[in-house]
Formats: structure tokens, sequence, C-alpha cells
């Protein structure tokens, strides 16, 4: 019994660890700022979201999400399409924004 | 300032572009505040709301005062803003929009108001390096008909990003037919803008202000 709930209580701390961090998405169309801010509005209205990168340059999309929460891909999709772009990729990274930022200087040099 | 008119024209023409002006929709759930002084000859405050990223509801106060007579018209209308296809690049954006509307207007020569209506569409091509569009747009009303045609082509000196303060040098021709200015319109105009930010400022080939204030929220 004790090794069920042991297992259970695994399950859940790996689901949520799996949960937690930044997702990265690649987004066509991101040419302009002051077009793209629409993005950053719709994500940052979802109660999952803690923080929103956007970056021209890399065509870039990045949310990083709240402890424990998790936005579906379905989700992101739509918000992205609502919003007037395309998502051509979604990924689910261990990266803080900062590090993603830090490899933007990095890939520069 | 006559000397860049010729050179410019073919460079236009081959790139078929475009504009004076942004998109008339920025985002989903998003308000868009603008306001013109063309030239002397025109005037404009639009303000618009989208509630989908290929719709936006508003009106507008377009004023109308020709440089050849006297003739003037004051335009209030209502207008809908439909974006029609939109190709999403990898490096780049293209749009097409249309729109149509109904107001009243104010004729100079009769002294009266008439029922006026007002239809157009743009054409752009953006990247983080090159801006170009065209736009046309048809005022009518009992008393007059005025087809307005801008161009822009704009360069960035540098490719901005999402927080970073954008630079553009951008030139631009507008033709407004109907007796309200002779000939296209040439303006160098430089345009800042920074997240909701929009503005651009210049002169026309004649010395006139040229510029333009926008902000998205």
């Amino acid at each position: 019994m004790n090794r069920r709930i042991h297992a259970a209580l695994l399950l859940v701390l790996g689901t949520t660890t799996a949960m937690a961090g930044t997702i990265e998405m690649k987004v066509y169309g991101l040419v302009c700022g002051f077009c793209a801010q629409g993005i950053e509005k719709t994500l940052r209205k979802n109660p999952a979201t803690a923080d929103v990168l956007v970056s021209l340059e890399h065509q870039l999309v990045a949310v990083a999400t709240r402890d424990g929460q998790d936005i579906s891909d379905a989700e992101l999709t739509r918000a992205l399409t609502d919003s007037g772009y395309d998502v051509k990729a979604i990924d689910r990274t261990q990266r803080s924004l900062e590090e993603i930022r830090a490899g933007f200087g990095k890939a520069a040099k | 300032m006559n000397l860049f008119r010729p050179a410019l024209v073919p460079v236009a023409l081959a790139l078929t572009c475009v504009m004076a002006n942004a998109k008339p929709i920025a985002f989903s759930n998003g308000t868009t505040v603008m306001a013109e002084y063309g030239a002397g000859t025109m005037k404009e405050a639009q303000v618009f709301y989208a509630p989908r990223y290929f719709l936006s509801l508003g009106g507008g106060y377009l004023e109308l005062e020709s440089d050849v007579d006297h003739r003037r018209r004051e335009i209030v209308y209502g207008r809908v803003n439909y974006l029609v296809k939109r190709w999403n690049m990898k490096e780049a954006q293209a749009n097409i929009f249309a729109w149509g509307g109904l107001g009243q207007a104010y004729v100079s020569e009769t002294n009266d108001h008439e029922v006026a209506w007002n239809a157009g569409g743009q054409i752009d091509y953006e990247t983080r390096r090159v801006y170009s569009s065209f736009r046309t747009e048809l005022h009518e009303a009992a008393n007059f008909s005025h087809r307005i045609d801008t161009w822009q082509l704009g360069i960035a000196p540098y490719e901005h990003d999402f927080d970073s303060l954008a630079t553009w040098f951008v030139v631009q021709g507008r033709n407004t037919t109907g007796g309200i200015s002779e000939g296209i319109e040439w303006a160098l105009l430089l345009r800042l803008f920074k997240r909701g930010a929009w503005v651009e400022a210049g002169f026309t080939e004649d010395g006139k202000l040229q510029a333009m204030a926008m902000v998205n929220f």
C-alpha cells in the first residue's frame, strides 16, 4: 500500500515538474514589434502564464508557466492563430527566459 | 528636392509598394488611435477596435483641403476593416486589407452636408529591414469623388526586436484626385516605434510637414 502511495506521489511530482518550465514556440510572421504586442497581451491573460518573451530575430515566442501549471498545445496554437500568426513548433523546456535571452547574446557573438 | 523624384518613381513602382499607413487592424482585442497631418491638404483622425485579428470597427474624421483652389471636405465616417489574406513567412509578412464605410461630408462649394461613403484597400509586404505598401481609398458623395493613393517604401538601418526601438526611413508618394492636389506628392519620413507607440514625421518635396502618430493598446 505504501509503495502505491509512494509511486502515486512520484507520478504527481514528476508530472508537476514536467509541467513547470518554459514553452518555446517557433512562430512565422513575426516581423514587427508594434504588431506582435498582441501576442504578448493575449498570452499574459492566461492564468498559467508567469512571463512572456518575444524575439522577432529568432521567430520565437516563449512562455514561462507558473509552478505546477501548463498551457495545452491546442490552447497555445489557438492564442497565436487568433493573434494572426502561424505556429510552426512547440517545445517544452526547462530553460528560463533569462537563459534563453542569454543564449541570444552568445549566438550573436 | 525635385531631384529625388525621377529616381524614386521606378523604384516605388517596381516594388509595387506602399504605404504611408500602418495596418488598419493591429491585433485582436486591440484599440488603435491614429492622427495624421498630410502636407496641408489632409488631416485625419481614426479610432478602431479589433474584436478579432482580421476585423476592426470604428470611425474617423477626414479633412481634405485643396491646394489647387478653395474646395474643402470635412468627412465623418464609420468604417469596417477586414483582413482579406495574410501570408506569414519565416522572416516576412504580407497582407491584403479591404474596408468600407458610410458617413457624412461637408462640401464647401455647396456649403451643405451630404451622405458620403468610402471604400479602400491595402497590400503590404514587410520584413525587419524592408517595408512596402500600396493603399488606395475612395471617398464619394453626390458632389465629389476623391481617390487617395499612397505608396510607401521603408528601409530600416538595423533590425529591431520586440523590446527595442524600431527606426525606419520611409519614402512616401501620395496622389489625391478630384482637385485636392496636383500630381504625386512625395515625402521623406522618419518613422519610430516601440511596442504600442508609433510616430513618424517628415517633409514633402515642397517642404510641407507630413506627420502621423498612432498608439495601440
